[in-house]
């Protein structure tokens, strides 16, 4: 018998092929794919998450774990879907206009999809009217903004305020990046800031739920 | 140059912020110089003068050898950032030098007519140039961490290839520059850290920071070496200690370390032969929150710090400064505050 704490390690430790395993036995078990998602995978994330923020582990670590989460996904992703299963909230992420750092963006992706949020990414060096296009297209709670550069922070507050233009009451926009700070998001009008990926969860989960 | 030429410029207390890209971007059609070697060489000129140094220092644009990379293969324009190897790259076309690189050879060539000027070039590592190269890097440098070979893991295989080919480039492009004049080589591997490697997978071993970061930059040093060029080495990325010791053993001119370093900690680590640079936080230097005092007492906790080592220093920037639309008095007025406190 598999149990979902067991994927739940295997996915923190980044065992792919052991997670698969795990993910297709709980199948095999009955047990539903949602349930599975939630009481397997977003644990085992969430764990790695926590060890990141205290310096416990670092970026290859999270990818790792991400990429076996990932693996089980690709399992479970059809069967969610037969089922009508949609992620509660949807999130638009990229790094804004002139900006190509993108391990930072990626990690919050990743952490923000092992919560079990929908992930939109636009990859690097986004338009602000990209940005706005994809969370209208894809009725986004969130749009999540990365800047690396102190050069490039500056198309950040054009993004905001192009969200802002459009209308798009409904979407909460979370700002990060090693120069950003809560008083540039402040400044800008953004609706949040958080220093690392794994406090990105918390601050999307309580952001999305206002929206 | 004698190495006792950088020992007797840190010896004269000289200065100097990474501020090419400042002066640059003062003119009105920064573009347009960055192609035209004539104007670009001018900018450095410039640089050096206005900052007070011999070192002519480049613009430093890490795009550049992707870019050449990438044109050798058709791809260009809107594509190239975007793109990656997704597959083992096949036999590598003849790499020709692109405009931006023409230019920037060009530039050394016009800087080397000015006799009280060090002609300097400037690259990026061959490992941070495989990490523009391939999607997600970090996974198969874990991956080759926990003992997976090329043969074994087809992502590993893909790295390793990439980074031959890199390398490869590098070397042509380095040359160049050399037969332009350039008298030292200033080597960005930014993305050699603690990102990339993770530091649990180094507490058992450095073996495989040394196969893709030491060994490459070797084989560099060794080109360096034979055509009589210092090497500068830089990596503004967040570093270990044991990867401090790494980049000690380089036999470098001089060392620069980004802020996650305590310069005056790692003094002790590094020979005396090899000036260390570095390292005020330029990259606040737009925010208001650090204000003109703060970098004045900054610079003058660094230098204290560091004299009282003893070591061959150069009070200067984590990194480039760049230029931001809008700051740019602000950021100018800080780095003339580190400049003549
Ligand atoms: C690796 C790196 C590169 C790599 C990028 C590879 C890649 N695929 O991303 C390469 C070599 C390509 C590169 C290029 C350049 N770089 Co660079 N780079 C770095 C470096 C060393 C690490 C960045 C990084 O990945 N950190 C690790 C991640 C995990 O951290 P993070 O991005 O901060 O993300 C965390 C949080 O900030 C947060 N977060 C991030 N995004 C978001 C978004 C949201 C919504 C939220 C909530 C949270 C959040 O969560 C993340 C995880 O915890 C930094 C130095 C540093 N120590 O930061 C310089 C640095 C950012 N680079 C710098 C520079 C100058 C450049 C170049 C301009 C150099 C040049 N002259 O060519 C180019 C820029 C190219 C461009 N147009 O973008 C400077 C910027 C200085 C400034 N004034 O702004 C830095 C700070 C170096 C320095 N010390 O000066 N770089």
């Amino acid at each position: 018998m598999s149990t979902l704490s067991e994927l739940a390690i295997a996915v923190e430790g980044g065992k792919r092929n052991d997670a698969k395993l795990f993910t297709q036995a709980l199948l095999d078990q009955g047990l539903k794919p949602l349930a599975i998602v939630e009481q397997g995978l977003v644990p085992g994330m969430a764990s790695i998450g926590e060890k990141f923020k205290n310096n416990e582990v670092f970026v290859p670590e999270m990818l790792i774990a991400a990429r076996a989460m990932k693996e089980c996904m690709l399992i479970l992703e059809p069967l969610l879907a037969a089922a009508g299963i949609k992620p509660k909230y949807t999130a638009v992420i990229g790094t804004v206009q002139g900006d190509l750092h993108d391990i930072g963006k990626n990690l919050v992706a990743m952490m923000l999809k092992g919560a079990n949020f929908g992930i939109v990414d636009l990859g690097t060096n986004v338009a602000p009217e990209k940005f706005v296009a994809a969370a209208q297209e894809h009725s986004a709670q969130l749009i999540c903004l990365s800047a690396l550069l102190t050069t490039t922070m500056p198309a950040m507050k054009l993004t905001v305020r192009a969200v802002r233009a459009a209308g798009l009451t409904s979407a909460k926009i979370m700002v990060g990046g090693a120069p950003v700070t809560q008083e540039y998001c402040d400044e800008i009008g953004a609706d949040g800031y958080s220093q690392d990926a794994a406090s990105a969860v918390d601050l999307a989960l309580e952001l999305a739920a206002t929206c | 140059m004698q190495r006792s030429y950088y020992l007797g410029l840190a010896e004269v207390g000289l200065r100097m912020p990474i501020g090419t890209h400042l002066i640059l971007h003062e003119a009105a059609d920064p573009a347009a110089i960055e192609l035209d070697g004539q104007r670009l060489g001018d900018v450095i000129v410039r640089t050096a003068g206005r900052f007070n140094t011999p070192l002519a220092v480049p613009l430093m644009d890490l795009k550049l050898e992707k870019e050449a990379m990438l044109a050798a293969r058709g791809i260009a324009g809107g594509q190239i950032d975007s793109y990656h190897f997704d597959e083992l790259p096949a036999e590598a076309p003849a790499f020709r030098l692109t405009p931006r690189m023409l230019a920037t050879c060009e530039a050394i060539r016009h800087v080397a007519k000015h006799p009280d000027l060090v002609p300097m070039g400037m690259g990026i590592g061959p490992f941070s140039l495989m990490t523009k190269l391939i999607s997600d890097p970090i996974t198969p440098v874990f991956l080759a961490g926990t003992g997976l070979t090329a043969d074994e893991e087809p992502e590993v295989a893909l790295i390793e290839r990439v980074m031959e080919l890199g390398t490869e480039l590098l070397l042509e492009y380095f040359s160049a520059q050399i037969d332009a004049g350039a008298k030292a080589m200033i080597i960005c591997e930014p993305a050699a850290n603690l990102v990339y490697f993770s530091p649990n997978q180094l507490a058992n071993g450095y073996d495989i920071f040394d196969r893709y970061v030491t060994a490459p930059m070797r084989r560099i040093k060794a080109l360096f070496d034979a055509r009589g060029v210092d090497l500068v080495f830089h990596d503004c990325g967040e570093l270990t200690t044991g990867m401090v010791e790494r980049f000690a053993t380089l036999d470098a001119a001089m060392l620069s370390f980004g802020c996650s370093r305590q310069l005056w900690e790692d003094a002790a680590l590094i020979p005396k032969s090899t000036v260390l640079y570095g390292n005020l936080p330029t990259k606040r230097f737009p925010a208001s929150q650090l204000s003109v005092a703060d970098v004045e007492l900054l610079a003058r906790e660094m230098l204290d710090k560091m004299r009282a080592t003893g070591h061959p220093f150069i009070l200067g920037s984590e990194c480039d400064v760049l230029s931001v639309p809008g700051s740019e008095g602000e950021i100018m007025a800080k780095v003339e505050a580190f400049m003549k406190c």
